[in-house]
């Protein structure tokens, strides 16, 4: 058998190598648990657990999803036990699973990033770091961090000199030149960029008159973000040296091919978890699909191979 | 355990003038599911609609079951409200459904024999998840409480003498049975001192229904149990979104979809 026949689609990222390119992201997989009843885990590219603050998080008043046309408005909040809860009970769990963990996490201030990254630094079964950077930064007048590219490059450094685990920063689409924060990332010491999170959005009922959300604002996932999430990838990698991990609206393969195409290295599902558990294995196997099907005997050969 | 599994839809036919009885072929979820448990539902394969749905298993009939023909298959009823329940009521007979289930943590069932009287009450397209733990429930005790606005919202899918006897309702217009809500209708059976103390009360509805009943039976020494409704994203526990504010310290928002449906009343904080 030649290798157009078995492709290898094994990635790195930064210093971690993932057997395939599929990475669940974090607020769509809980803690991994969720999952078990429907698929191996051990056959994920890499897991990223929902997103962990120093201190617990209790989350947004309900009701906190909201159905549109292709997609889902959500306003979590950012619910979650906080470090020392999540290392007590899920963290046992995850690391007894052969795939590579990622931990997402956030702070409010440079200062609690930091003290994150250093705690989760110590703990050997996580192989690396994907900061969310999508939170108001208190001390500065609660103005997101990813909104300004050079508070984004200061986090990230500060970030970077407490961990040599791989750093992924996951931005945000809700900026003006998306391009320009990769790079800050970039910079700052990134090992990868992880984009895009959700888009703000609202609802409203006419009925009611009122929001959908308890919150009033959400971000927008589904597949209706796909072609703007795609763009942005591409726009990213055009820009920068790291890896790119594409994500947004991904729901099957050929979408997950699609942002490979444009410059991603690897790619997150979201959405398509929470519609179908399993869709991130049929993804893996619809990937291997394509290779073979169009003779391309590893899944790092796709990567940019849009307009070559 | 949960499992994703192809159902096969055996019949879909109407009852009342507002239901559905959706039946399918699902060994799986017929084997295991517990009363209050629920399943979701993929309804398109296409992304439109995009999230599954959700829906009370009404009727179960594992592999022990005397009738060979229903052997492995559930009921789910369901009422035409949007997008996804209109693309339900045109599936015919082979249709094959992507479903995930049983789903979530149900009913205690009380001891038997239960001390007191044990009551259950539903509203709404709720009643479907308390027919199969009416069916569970022995103690000699039961009264069935049910109610909706009008007589077309009612709906019990049994002709079981016992669970008839026990059955009470009540219509908001007067249509049928006690005229008022359900709540009133319980109200009222409770002047009467010759039922003896009520123990353990099961309730479904809408959430007004419940809080107004968490408000009623604040003070009492009764085990309400109810099952929850909110809107899902997954149903499986991986998002978050379908959470209810309880009086947990540690963690006070608890997922409808996994720690519920079925909540101790007393633990929820009603919110809004």
């Amino acid at each position: 058998m030649n290798s157009y026949e078995r492709p290898d689609l094994s990635v790195r990222i930064g210093r971690i190598t993932l057997k395939n390119p599929v990475i669940t992201s974090s607020g769509t997989f809980g803690f991994g648990r969720e999952f078990e009843d429907f698929i191996d885990l051990s056959e994920l590219g890499a897991m990223i657990p929902k997103g962990i603050s120093l201190k617990p998080m209790i989350g947004n008043l309900p009701p906190r999803v909201f159905e549109t046309e292709g997609g889902m408005i959500n306003s979590i909040g950012l619910q979650n036990p906080g470090f020392e809860a999540f290392v007590k009970n899920h963290l046992p769990y995850l690391e007894k699973i052969r795939t590579p963990l990622i931990i997402n996490f956030f702070g409010n201030t440079v200062k609690e990033y930091v003290e994150l990254a250093r705690r989760f630094n110590e703990i050997p079964s996580i192989s690396g770091l994907e900061m969310n950077i999508s939170c108001p930064n208190v001390s500065r007048g609660g103005i997101v961090f990813c909104s300004d590219a050079r508070m984004t490059h200061h986090l990230v450094r500060a970030v970077r000199k407490v961990t040599d685990l791989t750093l992924l920063v996951k931005l945000s689409p809700n900026v003006t030149d998306i391009g320009a924060m990769a790079k800050s990332c970039e910079d700052g010491g990134a090992d990868a960029v992880s984009l895009v999170n959700t888009f703000r959005a609202m609802a409203v009922n006419i009925h009611s008159r009122k929001a959908e959300l308890g919150n009033i604002f959400g971000g927008l996932s589904g597949p209706a973000i796909k072609p703007i999430a795609l763009r942005m990838v591409w726009e990213v990698s055009q820009r920068v040296k790291i890896p790119v991990i594409g994500m947004g609206g991904i729901m099957k393969a050929e979408d997950a091919v699609e942002f490979l195409l444009v410059g991603a290295s690897a790619i997150q599902t979201g959405t398509a978890n929470l519609v179908n558990p399993r869709s991130s294995l049929e993804m893996i196997k619809g990937i291997k699909d394509y290779l073979i099907r169009n003779r391309i005997s590893r899944v790092t050969k796709l990567t940019g191979l849009f307009l070559k | 355990m949960a499992s994703q599994t192809t159902a096969v839809v055996v019949s879909n036919r109407r009852v009342g003038s507002l239901y559905y009885a959706l039946e399918m072929d699902c060994p799986p979820v017929a084997e295991t599911v517990e009363p209050g448990q629920f399943v979701m539902l993929r309804v398109s394969e296409t992304l439109s609609p995009l999230l599954r749905r959700p829906f009370s298993i009404c009727k179960s009939y594992p592999a022990t079951h005397p009738s060979r023909a229903k052997r492995g298959h559930i009921v789910i009823l369901y009422k035409k409200v949007g997008k996804g329940t209109e693309k339900m009521t045109g599936w015919m007979k082979g249709q094959e459904v992507d479903l995930i289930g049983p789903l979530g943590n149900g009913f205690t069932l009380p001891p038997y024999p239960a001390p007191g009287q044990v009551i259950l009450i539903g509203g709404g397209v709720g009643i479907a998840s308390l027919y199969p733990l009416a069916e569970r429930v022995k103690s000699r005790e039961v009264s069935i409480l049910i109610g909706g606005k009008t007589e077309d919202d009612l709906l019990w899918p049994h002709n079981s003498r016992r669970l008839r006897r026990n059955l009470q309702v009540a219509t908001e217009d007067g249509s049928l049975g006690f005229k008022g809500t359900v709540l009133d209708l319980f109200l009222a059976l409770r002047k009467d001192p010759g039922k003896g103390e009520t123990r353990y009360l099961y309730a479904c509805g809408p959430m007004e229904m419940l809080k107004r009943l968490a408000d009623l039976t604040r003070s009492e020494r009764l085990i309400v149990q109810a099952s929850l409704e909110a809107r899902m994203g997954c149903g499986f526990g991986a998002c978050w979104g379908c959470v209810v504010r309880t009086n947990d310290p540690a963690t006070p928002y608890h997922r409808v979809c996994k720690e519920g449906p079925v909540f101790d009343l007393k633990e929820i904080i009603w919110e809004g």
